[in-house]
């Protein structure tokens, strides 16, 4: 038996990601060696896989949801970012530090823009290179390959700090100021925006016990109404961290308050002990 | 030989949705409309079958298409035509919704995905338009074994991996593993001879 007959039988099911872990990673660290062949089944097999959308029932799109999202790209093809010249500057009710880390946030956004272009550079220098030497081809792909999942992670990081920085400049955001439930801890400050989502910052956080985090909840208005988990995090060894929600569970309008538990390690879908710190939407 | 059939790299990356994700840089409002209007449907339908609930849907689909807006690099037509990226894009986005997970966990599994992402359309992608497909999908799939087909809408829409289908269905692990790799080789063989 081959090296990749033990894999035919889970290209399918790894395209469906339905492999189970120990399989899945004997595979991909197969596919890491540079397996050409079963690299090019895989491929084939999650064009087939993707097929099984068309399972789905049809339904219409919401007219709504073309108006909402083309409002959206339409205003940002105007300019690139919707944060207005006069936002950049501190609103107030804003806290000098978050003021220094916007500051920080611009100027990282700056790095990663001069060392994506230099990623680019050196991706389109490996093509080159791929073209020049078909010996190298192999090699070259793994190196194109690990180039571009750096850019594309350096680019999602520019799209959060630029969807940060939107968040905490944007005079259209709401603060929530989170108070310290019969603990004795600095309250914690979340900014809700409309389109672009929460970020929530702390400072000198008391740190969780071992293989504990802090989750964040979101306290719908209607009656009854379970609270929506949203993010855990740990604080650095400062105390301070910043998180952003992009996709909050619950609109603003919709939501009471926010609410910080100690969870286990992972989060949990529902409260397992009472908030640390609550804050209500105003 | 089957494999054979498969169409070359060049023949995908000239595309007319790579050419119109090729626009979205420039902040070309006009071609991101039209890739909404020929994928929105299908993305949307998608997402509410895994989801279940119109609100989540609809955030989920928009988070999707702003991040073809916003993120377009991401797409690289050398990999693979984009009808299967959109459509993994969101039926990740979607499962991830139903398995609440942090949005930090998402970031990290994106880019394993991404690293093996390749994906390759047999030559007749193009000659099945893409109505014909849906229907012979749809039918490929319908002639299954009804638990069989159950066994795959699990996989695809719930995300369940063969061991929890296994547990889910009350079937041997094995006979699941079957039932996934065969039915999938069916579909594989049909959509190949429907052209």
């Amino acid at each position: 038996m081959t090296n990749c007959d033990q894999f035919r039988e889970m290209y399918e099911a790894y395209a469906l990601d339905a492999l189970d872990p120990p399989e899945r990673a004997a595979l991909e660290a197969h596919l890491a060696t540079g397996c050409a062949e079963c690299a090019k089944a895989v491929a084939e097999a999650r064009w087939f896989v993707s097929q099984l959308a068309y399972l789905a029932p049809e339904v219409t799109t919401p007219d709504i949801l073309k108006g909402r999202l083309m409002q959206t790209v339409r205003s940002e093809a105007k300019s690139a970012w919707p944060v207005s010249a006069t936002a950049a500057t501190t609103r107030s009710g804003i806290p000098y530090w978050l003021s220094a880390g916007i500051a920080a946030l611009m100027l990282l956004t700056l790095y990663f823009a001069w060392d994506a272009h230099r990623l680019k550079e050196e991706l389109r220098a490996a093509t080159e290179q791929n073209e020049r030497n078909t010996q190298l081809v192999a090699s070259t792909q793994q190196e194109r390959a690990a180039t571009q999942r750096k850019l594309s992670e350096m680019e999602e990081q520019m799209v959060n700090m630029h969807r940060e920085t939107a968040i905490l400049t944007d005079p259209a955001s709401v603060k929530i100021t989170l108070a310290a439930q019969k603990i004795q801890a600095p309250q914690m400050v979340a900014m809700w925006h409309a389109k672009y989502g929460i970020v929530l910052t702390g400072q000198k956080v008391p740190m969780p016990p071992a293989n504990r985090v802090l989750q964040l909840w979101l306290i719908p208005k209607a009656p009854g109404g379970k609270p929506m988990p949203s993010m855990t995090v740990r604080p650095d060894a400062n105390g301070n961290f910043v998180i952003l929600v992009s996709n909050p569970p619950v609109a603003g309008s919709d939501t009471k308050a926010l609410a910080i538990t100690e969870e286990p390690a992972g989060g949990s879908a529902a409260p397992t002990t009472t908030p640390k710190w609550v804050g209500a939407m105003t | 030989m089957f494999l054979a059939a498969f169409s070359p790299k060049d023949d995908r990356e000239a595309s007319p949705d790579a050419a119109l994700v090729r626009l979205l840089p420039q902040n070309d409002v006009g071609a991101f409309e039209k890739l909404y209007d020929k994928y929105s449907r299908i993305v949307y339908s998608l997402v509410l079958r895994i989801v279940q609930q119109s609100g989540p849907a609809e955030e989920i689909v928009q988070d999707v298409f702003l991040q073809l807006w916003r993120n377009s690099a991401r797409y690289d037509a050398a990999r693979g035509p984009f009808a299967p990226w959109l459509l993994t894009l969101a039926r990740n986005r979607a499962l991830d919704t139903l398995r609440l997970k942090s949005e930090r966990q998402r970031r990290l599994e994106n880019q394993t995905d991404e690293l093996f992402s390749v994906v390759v359309a047999p030559q007749y992608e193009k000659e099945l338009d893409e109505k014909r497909r849906a229907e012979r999908v749809r039918s490929l799939v319908g002639e299954l074994n009804p638990r069989q087909k159950r066994a795959i809408e699990l996989a695809y829409f719930q995300g369940l991996s063969h061991r929890e289908i296994a547990a889910e269905l009350n079937e041997p692990l094995g006979t699941v593993k079957s039932w996934i790799r065969n039915g999938l080789i069916r579909l594989k063989e049909g959509l190949r001879t429907a052209t």
